[in-house]
């Protein structure tokens, strides 16, 4: 009986010890350092810095980081893994809780107007002023929307993609129909994705994610704003969707749902997977996707998106967001940011990972023929941010009014509501958001 | 302190205030408690104070918040996607409990017995215990999709439409169940197993000896004395059914319609996605009354009919 | 309605029912039991057997859909590259200290209160207990950011302490052993105290040797719950060395591609040591039966 009791003894003194041990190395970096793993002494700066890369991605920044820190010997940048999915929040606001948030964090773009509200939130307006050689505009325009909140700049773009046409050229083949072009109209679109439908062979015409979530809504935006609509009204007090050219894109999504010609994906994103086992003629999706596409060896096209008065697309940008932890802190993260996006570094950083470019300037770089090269279709994307001229509303109600919207979308590809009268309830939705305070 | 010392006499007919308290079950009982209570008021009964607090502020986890007394919860009254979100929970528990609870009992006396392979069969059913939400996620989604899915499969070679399973608002939240139950199964059947060991097995040879059938004696004997983990496994099911999350969320995040939307799970929407962290704390609260009222309600009644030694 | 059994039990002798192979049942060349047993089993192995074809396919066959169910070649090579990929050895033993740690703690500070909750009559222990049950009552969301203010009050912030600490004891594992402690023969423990044996003597020369089952249970239970614990990790964790095994996996899914193959061959070697201690505690089920004498 004897080792009964000794057992879990030996054990929590083991645990002890462990805490101890570990404890006492935290303390000395972690709560009386001004933040995980960084300080400033003798003119040498640490900073950290939150991502959620994996794979070639999480590689690649490896390698630049290392790049930084030889190049700047005063400066040492300590990248941490925080997470890619939802939860990474939970961990950001437990950081800012604490009041002790990483120097910069890799942000979603739809949190910013949230994020904003952050007094430690460091506003970089200040240094975007003082150093023209930054050339704020040469960042695309909805990526600017987005780091913007008021007239505060609140980060520096991290991320951008959009959504562009991508298409199956063998199913296209089978069905004898001609390939799409940069000129398609929303008509040649429906009629494709109709004739490229066989339900006999499992077989769809496009694919629509229908999980309620932005990644429903913002798909709908790019709809609204061809057929020449907007989300609110002008002065942004009242919901703006439910007009003509809302119902138009929604009576588009019910005429393709009465003809089955529509994957609905779950939210799992299984629509890439019977994309690329040749179930599905077109996707509207963005670069994201594309090395899977690639190495499916489907024979794939890539254009911009079909026009019903013009060819907008959406951008979905995510920001570089720097903490406030002392001067000298903020300084060297901006120095680390500036670097990081500059140009030649961003060219860098595309072509090891094949996102797209954050600056319109990457594109007149010797090396940009190379990096279009080696991702076949990306240059479509990459031009296709020109046609991403406009946002989402930038306020911290934005989530609500997706929330909103993507239940319209929903009932309509379910067959459970008329384009009308799921945007009538929707409108009514977000009038009411609109004019809660808050 | 001590009365003796006041009056003198008696003194040593009476031990001490503090000897008596020292011999008494009172300090033996909160001594050993102790360790239990601290780690648990400093980890989970402060950070729970601090919520109400919460619940009481307009926070949206990022800026200074400010008081808003009971406004959170006034405004909970108001909430139509709270009312459906009560309805979808209460919905799933009912069905959740019962059937996973009766499902491991039939399930822990039919692998306590000594046969071929009754290992592996044990381990088989710690599986899906073991295996993470979100690969049981993956496989559920993958299982259920209605036009490549295994499930629609096995339904057409028998002659059945092609159902929408989890895309459909009627039938999601039972997919639900059927997956949660498929989940958690193996966990109520460890703990049924350990308690039918503490089952003598004279007492059943004795019954069967009077003539008493299988059945009978199973429910005679072996099924009052079960009931203390029943009450054990019928108060945390239904604890766990009525916080229903990470389920959710890895397949169809409250969706179609929100027919799946569950209080825990608006409770995330609003804290972490409409970054209302106060209004999400006064959900959290009016849940966790609800569950305290169930959960006294269940131990009341399990005081009343399940039998222990002591 | 609760039948109150009239036989004494002085000693615990259990006996699987079934133990004696019985007569009727002689004709069949094996036991009922299989047939529900076998088709159960079956569904509970979907998932395991899928990750494990999964890990053996390549990257596309891995990612097609519907999914391939039977790969047309074998790659091994998954589960090296998906521990090359991440330091999965580092990660393994902060799993395990993590795991122990919280095993032990359980064991040991549950039984010392489920023994008081189950025998010693003290004041305020009705209210005491709905109070610590009452913590299983509020979603974890809801107290993660107090939760880590304390921690980090302590200065335990990423730190493996600051990852135990508060999973030391839960009311779970208290609720758990409460039940089955009142479910023991009394008469043993009023003998030894008669005896003159302590409070402490008694829970641990009677009634947790008599309780191995109960334990074993609960120290699976909270082993699977630290194993495969995310959020916490990923609250309290800031670096790499720090992390546990799930954090680890988590680099391995991406935001919007995830290399499925490595992943779960990953999470299939992941799962190994909860499946072996499973086996292992397994015995535990069983062995009570060796207990018979208590002396």
């Amino acid at each position: 009986m004897k080792r009964l009791i000794l057992l879990p003894l030996l054990a929590v003194t083991l645990a002890l010890a462990a805490c101890g041990s570990s404890g006492s190395n935290g303390s000395s970096s972690g709560s009386s350092g001004p933040a995980p793993a960084g300080g400033s002494k003798n003119g040498h700066t640490t900073i950290t810095v939150w991502q959620g890369d994996t794979e070639t991605e999480a590689a690649g920044f490896k390698k630049l980081v290392a790049e930084f820190n030889q190049t700047h010997p005063n400066i040492t940048v300590v990248s941490q893994f925080y997470g890619n999915s939802d939860y990474a929040l939970q961990k950001v606001l437990a950081a800012i809780a604490g009041g002790k948030p990483p120097d910069i964090s890799y942000l979603y773009g739809s949190w910013a107007p949230n994020i904003a509200t952050n007094p430690q939130l460091a506003t970089l307006n200040k240094f975007i002023d003082a150093d023209p050689s930054f050339d704020w505009n040469d960042f695309f325009p909805a990526e600017r929307k987005v780091a913007t909140v008021g007239n505060k700049i609140i980060g520096i773009p991290a991320l951008v993609d959009n959504l562009a046409l991508v298409y199956n050229k063998t199913l296209f083949k089978q069905a004898g129909i001609p390939l799409p072009t940069a000129n398609w109209t929303w008509s040649q679109f429906e009629a494709a994705a109709i004739k490229l439908t066989n339900p006999a062979k499992k077989q769809f015409g496009w694919a629509y994610v229908n999980d309620a979530s932005e990644d429903t809504v913002w798909r709908f935006w790019a709809m609204l704003w061809q057929a020449g609509g907007s989300i609110l009204s002008p002065d942004g007090k009242q919901a703006g969707f439910d007009s003509s050219a809302g119902i138009k894109a929604l009576t588009l999504l019910q005429q393709l749902t009465q003809h089955h010609a529509i994957y609905l994906d779950d939210g799992s994103d299984n629509y890439l997977s019977v994309f690329n086992n040749g179930h599905i003629g077109m996707l509207w999706t963005g670069p994201w996707d594309l090395a899977q596409i690639v190495q499916s060896k489907v024979d794939y096209g890539v254009t911009i998106l079909p026009a019903d008065e013009n060819h907008q697309t959406i951008s979905g940008p995510d920001n570089w967001v720097m903490f406030n932890n002392g001067a000298a802190r903020e300084q060297a993260a901006w120095t680390f940011l500036k670097w990081l996006t500059s140009p030649a570094i961003d060219l860098q950083w595309v072509t090891l990972t094949g996102d797209l470019p954050v600056r319109a300037s990457v594109a007149k770089l010797p090396g940009y023929k190379k990096y279009v090269a080696k991702y076949p279709g990306v240059g479509v994307w990459a031009a296709n941010l020109n046609n991403a001229t406009q946002a989402r509303p930038q306020s911290t109600k934005y989530p609500k009014i997706s929330t909103a919207i993507g239940q319209a979308v929903q009932s309509v590809l379910l067959g459970k509501a008329s384009p009308k009268d799921a945007l009538n309830q929707a409108s009514q939705q977000v009038n009411g958001i609109l004019a809660a305070p808050g | 302190m001590s009365a003796h010392s006041a009056t003198g006499i008696a003194v040593h007919r009476r031990p001490s205030l503090l000897k008596r308290l020292v011999a008494s079950d009172h300090l033996a009982g909160w001594v050993f408690v102790a360790p239990a209570v601290i780690l648990i008021a400093v980890f989970a009964i402060i950070p729970i104070g601090w919520s109400l607090l919460l619940s009481l502020q307009a926070n949206n986890l990022i800026a200074p918040a400010h008081y808003v007394g009971l406004a959170n919860y006034r405004a909970l009254t108001k909430d139509a996607a709270f009312r459906s979100a009560i309805g979808h929970t209460v919905v799933y528990t009912v069905i959740f409990v019962p059937v996973s609870v009766a499902g491991a009992l039939a399930l822990a006396v039919a692998l306590n017995r000594k046969i071929r392979g009754i290992r592996f069969y044990r381990l088989a059913v710690f599986v899906p215990l073991v295996t993470s939400t979100v690969a049981t996620g993956i496989i559920f989604l993958w299982l259920l999709d209605p036009t490549f899915g295994l499930v629609n499969y096995v339904l057409h070679l028998v002659g059945i439409p092609q159902q929408q399973f989890l895309q459909d608002p009627n039938q999601a939240l039972y997919c639900i169940v059927a997956m949660t139950v498929w989940s958690w199964l193996g966990f109520d059947v460890i703990i049924y197993l350990a308690a039918l060991q503490g089952i003598p097995g004279d007492l059943l040879e004795a019954s069967e000896m009077d003539g008493a059938g299988k059945w009978s004696t199973f429910r005679s004997i072996v099924l009052p004395l079960l009931g203390p983990a029943t009450l054990f496994i019928v108060v945390w099911s239904t604890i766990n059914a009525l916080q229903l999350f990470d389920e959710i969320y890895v397949t169809t995040r409250g969706g179609p319609l929100e027919s799946t939307t569950v209080i825990v799970y608006y409770l995330y929407q609003q804290a972490f996605q409409f970054f209302n962290g106060g209004y999400g704390a006064a959900i959290a609260y009016v849940l966790f009354v609800a569950i305290l009222i169930v959960t006294l309600l269940q131990l009341w009644v399990g005081r009343r009919r399940v039998y222990y030694t002591s | 309605m609760s039948v109150q059994p009239a036989v004494s039990v002085p000693e615990r002798f259990p006996r699987l029912p079934d133990a004696q192979p019985s007569p009727r049942r002689a004709r069949l060349p094996f036991s009922a039991w299989h047939l529900l047993l076998a088709p159960v089993a079956a569904i509970m192995l979907v998932p395991l057997v899928w990750m494990v074809i999964v890990s053996l396919e390549t990257r596309q066959q891995a990612t097609s859909f519907p999914p391939q169910l039977i790969p047309s070649s074998i790659h091994l090579g998954n589960y090296s590259a998906a521990w090359n990929a991440v330091p999965f050895g580092q990660f393994f033993v902060n799993s395990l200290i993590y795991s122990l740690a919280t095993v032990a703690g359980n064991l040991l500070f549950c039984s010392l209160a489920a023994y008081a909750f189950a025998r010693i009559r003290f004041f305020g222990r009705e209210v005491l207990f709905v109070v610590l049950l009452a913590t299983l009552m509020v979603p974890f969301q809801v107290i993660l950011i107090p939760t880590f203010l304390i921690v980090k009050k302590l200065g335990l912030v990423d730190t493996l302490g600051g990852l135990i600490m508060p999973n030391l004891c839960s009311a779970f594992g208290i609720f758990m052993l409460r039940q089955f402690f009142r479910t023991l023969p009394i008469e043993l423990e009023e003998a030894a105290r008669i005896d003159g044996t302590s409070r402490l003597g008694i829970l641990f020369k009677i009634v947790l040797p008599l309780s191995l089952p109960a334990l074993a249970t609960l120290g699976i239970i909270q082993f699977m719950w630290s194993w495969n614990d995310f959020l916490w990790p990923l609250i309290i964790i800031d670096s790499q060395k720090h992390a546990p095994l799930q954090l680890g996996l988590s680099q391995l899914q991406g935001a919007h591609f995830t290399q499925w193959n490595l992943l779960m061959a990953g999470t299939v070697m992941s799962q190994i040591p909860m499946l072996a201690v499973f086996l292992l505690a397994q015995r535990w089920f069983i062995r009570s039966v060796a207990f018979t004498g208590i002396k």
